[in-house]
């Protein structure tokens, strides 16, 4: 049986700088991905990190933009740790070997993003996300000697012991079928976020919300769920994202008419403005008729220089050319609103620690929470590395306080069992997992969405609890054991599931409108009522709902325009 | 649209694989080769018979996961990720031949899936910066010239998908090599550690039985991210640079490397 003093779940950004920060204290370290590290979705991440670096900037600028973008919904003392650390972190990936944009003095460059008040955003081009993984993997292979990692390993389910502490984990190894238990006295989950429950998404496959349903199935709350980030530059149809950096460079939003429509709704910021109020503006101007016949408004990339473009949007010429058919230096590339960030997540404190004891998590999978009701494009690179750190830190300093737990190895059988039993089902007995995905996916997409109300969300609801009974019967072809991606791909749709369960209970009972939370129904934000977090925490077999405070330090709660 | 494909299909990687032929295909033309692949494996699903398995994420081309060779090319006709192939990059009626990789470093592990490990340990030997300064000095105070930044930059988009091994006739990983090498070596973070480095990864390409390079140039023909064959020019100047350096460090003859 593996032992590890902190067991990494997750290798992304959020998973590799927790297992980096942990190895350096001395303490063993196992990391587990069910995909190649490098494959991981932080590389997917375009445009950039924000900092505030420049002598001009403040920390505080970042903060109260980050607190602004997050509808007063983010806990001011992790947001303002988040800004303060930044710096720090930048100069930190700078000396690893992350190729930041330089201008033509030799100095760091930076692009402007929306929602702040300061151009901030450190970049790559737009393989920020990428560049930066990368090289953290580097940095992860140099530390060979005290991570071990363990590659293509699907996590099936957390141990926790007696005492209510978690353990360790159970997992599949993909490449030949095998069940392991592996000890840990921490476990971090960096495992990412669940835009896999909304078809289309931005998101890659692997993000199914696996570290959010676990932990919620050990007792651990998840905290603002409801809150879903809608990006307002994807393509239409298959969801392939077009990076808030082509408005940092001062692309244009058009409708049908060919009306520049942000003028109406963020006469300041215009396209700059804080993502939830873009995507709504955009989803308005579709639903009252001013879109194209494809659902859609359009990018005018084409009134960025050329030269700019090429330097620095080279992805998204890639993307138009390859998946629209369209160069979009020449002409305007169709877009629309899809989902893209999961801001709520398991709730924890600064540090990463959840209510389970001896349970972390960071990056997308947790709610510290920096985000609120929207996030800024920019701060989730940053979110998982600043987190992903500080979870790695804390959980290698408990190790070194505590002695590893008693694991059951009954919960390896259990698990065992479970597989068992899902390859053994009977062929046509139930639907097909894909059908059942694409029932989700689609549902989500409709009723929760940039636009809720109570009907529609409690429609979704009730597909959600249906499908989640015909997942108990539905059935897989592949009975194999090597690389076998159908067990996988039921076990995540259990996992998407309860995901989708979980925001359309947030987003049901927040009755107001804040961040990317917009109720028809209740088109106001309401401070007096529902300036707190819902926590949802597994009881028996449902969740309970409960409350916490928001933590506010020196940013009273404000009107929000742009 | 309909295709005939021939697909490489091997249990695991001790059993003997074979071409398995899957006649009329029928796809809309603007569907991604990988989305037709899901709709053969519907197909066979529903036929109880074992699905395709094949790499694949994010498939918009940033991953590096999918890794088919496709009718002889890495990643097919157009130098782009197998994912961002569309089924009207081919002719209706056409028959289409669908292997994995091919290179004797990478092994093959299921139907269209290889082990590409061997890439990660050259990193491992030494493909990082090692020195730990902390929070100074501030960047800043070293410039670096915005064209060797980018310079660095176009060799760091490197996804690692070993589409350049699979395209050598000798299966070498110079490019992936060289881009790893060229990316740090350029930045003077990079610079301390330049010579060992080099050494180190050239050495371990050659442990893991990858080939020489003979400048054939297929490598950048198929490189998804339009990395220049160049970087191998930079891996060998650095090399030659790293040898000279030893050289003079020593009094005794010139170890192998």
């Amino acid at each position: 049986m593996p032992r590890h003093d902190v067991l990494v779940i997750g290798a992304g950004l959020a998973g590799q700088r927790a297992a980096l920060a942990a190895a350096q204290t001395g303490v063993s370290v196992g990391i587990i991905s069910k995909v190649h590290p490098v494959r991981s979705h932080s590389n997917a991440a375009q445009g950039g990190i924000n900092a505030a670096l420049n002598p001009d900037d403040s920390w505080e600028s970042h903060a109260f933009d980050t607190i602004k973008g997050s509808d007063y919904l983010g806990d001011q003392d992790a947001i303002e740790i988040m800004c303060r650390e930044a710096p720090e972190e930048i100069i930190h990936l700078e000396h690893l070997g992350v190729p930041f944009h330089r201008d033509d003095a030799g100095r760091l460059g930076t692009r402007a993003f929306g929602g702040a008040s300061a151009a901030r955003t450190y970049y790559v081009a737009d393989i920020t996300g990428q560049a930066i993984m990368h090289v953290l993997y580097e940095q992860l292979m140099k530390h060979s000697d005290s991570v071990d990692r363990y590659e293509e390993y699907f996590t099936t389910s957390l141990a926790i012991d007696d005492a209510g502490e978690c353990v360790g984990a159970v997992t599949r190894n993909v490449r030949d079928g095998s069940m392991e238990l592996f000890e840990a006295k921490n476990v971090i989950l960096a495992t990412g976020g669940n835009g896999q429950i909304w078809r289309p998404t931005t998101n890659a496959l692997i993000c199914t919300g696996d570290g959010i349903a676990m932990a919620y199935r050990v007792g651990a709350p998840l905290m603002d769920m409801e809150m879903i980030q809608y990006h307002p530059t994807t393509l239409a149809g298959k969801g392939f994202l077009i990076t808030e950096g082509a408005r940092g460079e001062g692309a244009h939003l058009l409708n049908a008419k060919g009306e520049r429509f942000m003028e109406r709704y963020a006469p300041n910021k215009m396209e700059l403005a804080s993502r939830d109020v873009v995507s709504r503006a955009e989803q308005t101007e579709i639903n009252e008729g001013r879109g194209f016949e494809d659902g859609t408004v359009a990018l005018d990339v084409t009134v960025v220089p050329k030269k700019r473009v090429h330097e620095a949007l080279r992805e998204i010429v890639l993307v138009g050319r390859d998946f629209a058919g369209v160069d979009i230096t020449q002409e305007p590339i169709h877009i629309k609103p899809g989902n893209h960030y999961t801001m709520g997540g398991v709730k924890t404190d600064i540090h990463g620690a959840t209510n389970v004891p001896g349970l972390y998590a960071a990056g997308e999978a947790a709610c510290v929470s920096v985000h609120g009701g929207n996030r800024l494009g920019a701060n989730s690179l940053l979110d998982t590395l600043i987190f992903g750190r500080r979870a790695g830190e804390h959980a290698a300093n408990r190790a070194k306080r505590n002695d590893f737990g008693r694991v059951s190895r009954s919960i390896l059988a259990d698990e065992e069992a479970q597989i068992a039993d899902l390859i053994g089902r009977e062929r046509g007995a139930g639907r097909r997992i894909s059908e059942i995905k694409l029932e989700l996916g689609q549902t989500m997409d409709k009723h929760v969405a940039v636009f809720r109300e109570k009907e529609s969300i409690e429609t979704a609801l009730e597909v959600v609890k249906r499908l989640s009974e015909e997942a108990k019967s539905a059935y897989i072809d592949d009975k194999g054991t090597i690389f076998n991606q159908d067990v996988l791909g039921a076990i995540e749709l259990g996992f998407m599931l309860d995901g989708a369960e979980c925001t359309c209970l947030g987003a049901l009972h927040r009755e107001e409108s804040r961040g990317a939370q917009f109720r028809t129904d209740f088109p106001e934000r309401n401070d007096d009522e529902w300036l707190k977090h819902i926590d949802l925490t597994m009881n028996g077999d449902g969740p309970e709902i409960s409350y916490s405070d928001v933590t506010i330090t020196d940013w009273q709660p404000q009107e929000r325009t742009y | 649209m309909r295709v005939t494909l021939n697909v490489w299909r091997q249990a695991d990687a001790e059993a003997e694989g074979a071409f398995e032929r899957y006649e009329d295909v029928e796809i809309d033309e603007n569907a991604s080769f990988l989305e037709m692949l899901d709709v053969l494996n519907d197909r066979l699903l529903t036929d109880g018979k074992k699905p395709i398995a094949f790499d694949h994420d994010c498939r918009e081309g940033i991953c590096g996961s999918c890794s088919l060779l496709i009718d002889d090319m890495p990643h097919g006709p157009r130098q782009v990720t197998s994912c961002q192939i569309y089924m009207r990059d081919f002719e209706d009626g056409q028959e289409i031949t669908v292997e994995p990789f091919r290179a004797t470093a990478f092994p093959v592990m299921r139907d269209l899936m290889v082990d590409r490990s061997p890439l990660d340990r050259i990193v491992e030997s030494g493909g990082y910066v090692s020195v730990n300064a902390g929070p100074k000095p501030e960047p800043n105070s070293i410039p670096v010239h915005p064209e060797i930044q980018e310079a660095a930059m176009d060799a760091a988009i490197c996804i690692g998908c070993g589409a350049c091994v699979a395209a050598c006739p000798n299966g070498s990983a110079m490019l992936y090599t060289g881009a790893k090498v060229t990316h740090l070596n350029l930045l003077p973070q990079g610079e301390p550690e330049r010579f060992h480095r080099t050494r180190s990864m050239v050495r371990q390409h050659d442990d893991e039985g990858f080939g020489a390079c003979t400048n054939t140039g297929e490598c950048q023909q198929v490189c998804p991210q339009n990395i220049s064959i160049k970087v191998i020019g930079e891996l060998n100047r650095e090399y030659r640079g790293a040898m000279i350096h030893k050289l003079r460090g020593r009094s005794g003859p010139l170890e192998a490397q």
